[in-house]
């Protein structure tokens, strides 16, 4: 079975084999060898980019493979980063708070050291009382549970409201816009119980580890990155392959019949769409204490519509496409609006491309989609001839 | 003799109009049957309403020894219940190979974890072959559905249609834009199927219907008009004035 299944997919082990390559050239080019090629912050933007591959490869699975356009997936990747996010925070702060603490004579009680940390978490907003939420923050397990738990109840309770409907095509599509939005907006309010739009900070400070350089704290995180992407991969290449490809391939392309058949294609669809936000929210569990920082902002609608742009100019229906897509435009986009690319002088006005990146994107977008629906990826069909 | 299907006093309308009209009509087991009629008489509704995509005003469709009614199910539970239904339109999946399309049609458990967790096996891979034998179809396995031609996809639909080991196939004019050699082949195919199940065929060419040498039943404005041999029902005035003549003329 295992052998069919790399058989039926080489692209798989080409796949792993380019990850592990690029891996290990920039371990070896970082801070940590000692070579310093690649500086830490870097090393931060490719685990990063990473995590963003991953996201993309479960937004392929739910609209290249099933046909349904998800413009919320986001969300869900927000969702796990505010998970691991609170963890973070709670132990940061708690460890920081014991410190102080401990030069008083009398010993501190629980209730005093609870509120110090509270105060400490939720001075921003006015407030020092832990909301419900944070009930298991103090606990990297649970937590780590919720990374899982939470996208998936949401996506399954969402999913089954939607698709029992019947809901499809732009209607599903605004649905989940208005899903990421509703989230974004209740995140942006203060009594959110999550610091509204100050987000969660200082989330690349790992407890446990202060003595540990960051150099080591991001390549660890790089190298974690690197692990679910391919295990993503090969997860999502597993799923779309065989019988369960057939059926999903086949609600996107015809869903009556798939329904005549005898299918219950909202189960699957049900399934698809939960599976893609747990892998989502894992995605962004890993993304958040790369980028140190997380808030409303970064679930805005927009963000999902680049996600779905992404693997749009990848090429959807083939999971390295949606890997290529979100890695160029990605990196693409940091160097650009990061001011990595030159103003272009044109006499009368000079092209400030952070303002005209944005317009870059869009021209490409729709270039893709009217000139090479198959996106980049689709290039490698011309590199590999199929016998037939 | 005991019915396999029983439909009694279905009506339905849509804005206003009655696309059936108090319509009954029945099933035997292993029967081969037409149903012919004008544009209009209600031959897809009456598909429709029997494979649940459409829900009656009234009326009751009662199905097997079990006497289940279908109007309380949906679209994939009944054709769980073994009610195959093949579209006007060749409708298979074109991206995938006619191995994939049949195996997917097979019948074995539909749920989610069971379609993740399917194995191919050695019985799966024989009942495919022996569809593909009988549709034709055996060197175009590993073809992509969509290179098929017009009369290639029709037989693969009726393929998975049988690959579903349905008792009842619902065929809509399986013989639209077909040549006169594929047209005979799928009289075969329909034939050789209805020797083990219940096969109701919608058809617009009498051509066809006289080949397919069976029962007739004509639809009109939603109701049955006339039913028995195609020699019988033709010889009735006001089918002729309805159907033939118009259709004829």
């Amino acid at each position: 079975m295992r052998k069919s299944f790399i058989s039926q997919n080489p692209s798989v082990l080409w796949f792993l084999l380019a990850l592990s390559l690029f891996t290990l050239g920039v371990v070896m080019l970082s801070e940590v060898t000692g070579s310093n090629v690649i500086s830490t912050s870097f090393v931060k933007t490719l685990g990063k980019t990473l995590c963003l591959c991953l996201v993309a490869i479960a937004m392929d699975v739910v609209w290249g493979y099933c046909g349904i356009l998800s413009l919320g997936h986001f969300a869900f990747f927000g969702i796990g980063g505010y998970a691991i996010g609170m963890w973070l925070m709670y132990a940061r702060t708690e460890a920081i708070v014991m410190d102080s603490l401990q030069a008083q004579v009398i010993p501190p009680t629980p209730q005093e050291i609870s509120d110090a940390i509270g105060n400490q978490i939720f001075g921003v907003v006015g407030s020092s009382e832990f909301p419900l939420i944070w009930a298991f923050a103090d606990g990297l397990f649970l937590q780590l549970l919720m990374v899982v738990l939470v996208p998936g109840v949401l996506a399954l309770v969402f999913g089954w409201l939607a698709f029992r409907s019947r809901v499809t095509g732009v209607y599903l599509s605004i649905l989940t816009q208005a899903m990421t939005l509703a989230l974004s907006l209740y995140l942006f309010q203060n009594d959110s119980g999550l610091r509204g739009n100050n987000g969660l900070s200082g989330l690349q400070n790992i407890p446990g580890f202060e003595d540990t350089p960051q150099a080591t704290i991001s390549i660890v995180f790089f190298l974690a990155s690197a692990v679910a992407l391919g295990a993503g991969y090969v997860f999502f290449a597993w799923v779309v392959s065989g019988k369960m490809g057939s059926v999903i391939k086949g609600v996107r392309d015809n869903e009556a019949r798939v329904r005549f058949l005898g299918y219950h294609v909202e189960s699957y669809k049900l399934f698809v769409f939960t599976i893609t936000a747990i892998i989502s929210g894992i995605a962004g569990a890993l993304y958040y204490p790369q980028a140190g920082i997380i808030n409303p902002g970064e679930i805005a609608p927009i963000a999902s519509i680049y996600l779905a742009v992404w693997v749009a100019i990848g090429g959807r229906g083939r999971l390295y496409g949606a890997v290529i897509g979100a890695a160029f435009v990605s990196l693409l986009s940091s160097w650009f609006t990061g001011g990595g690319a030159p103003d272009v002088n044109l006499g009368i006005y000079t092209i400030q491309w952070t303002d005209w990146w944005l317009v870059l994107l869009g021209v490409s977008f729709v270039a893709v989609t009217l000139f090479f629906p198959k996106g980049i990826g689709g290039l490698f069909d011309y590199l590999v001839r199929k016998p037939s | 003799m005991s019915m396999l299907l029983e439909v009694s006093g279905v009506s339905v309308t849509f804005d206003g109009f009655r696309a059936i009209n108090n319509l009954s009509i029945n099933f035997a087991e292993a029967e081969l049957r037409a149903i012919i009629g004008p544009n209009g008489a209600g031959k897809t509704t009456f598909m429709d309403i029997v494979t649940g995509k459409t829900k009656p005003d009234e009326g009751k469709v009662i199905w097997g020894e079990k006497n289940i009614s279908l109007l309380g199910l949906s679209e994939s539970q009944i054709a769980m219940e073994g009610i195959g239904r093949k579209f006007q339109k060749p409708t298979v999946f074109e991206d995938q190979t006619v191995r994939q399309n049949l195996a997917m049609a097979l019948k074995n458990p539909r749920g989610p974890f069971a379609v993740l967790l399917h194995k191919k096996t050695e019985r799966n891979a024989a009942r495919i072959d022996a569809i593909a034998d009988e549709i034709g179809l055996t060197e175009s396995l590993t073809r992509r559905a969509g290179e098929l031609s017009h009369g290639q996809k029709q037989w693969l639909e009726i393929g998975m249609l049988l690959a579903q080991e349905p008792r009842l196939l619902l065929v809509d004019e399986p013989a639209a834009g077909m040549t006169v050699e594929e047209r005979e082949k799928t009289t075969d195919i329909l034939r050789k199927a209805a020797q083990t199940r219940a096969v109701v065929v919608v058809e617009h060419d009498m051509e066809f219907v006289r080949r397919l040498d069976c029962k007739v039943t004509v639809l009109h404005e939603g109701a049955v008009l006339a039913e028995g041999s195609l020699d019988h029902v033709t010889s009735n005035q006001t089918v002729v004035d309805v159907y033939l003549g118009r259709g004829h003329a």
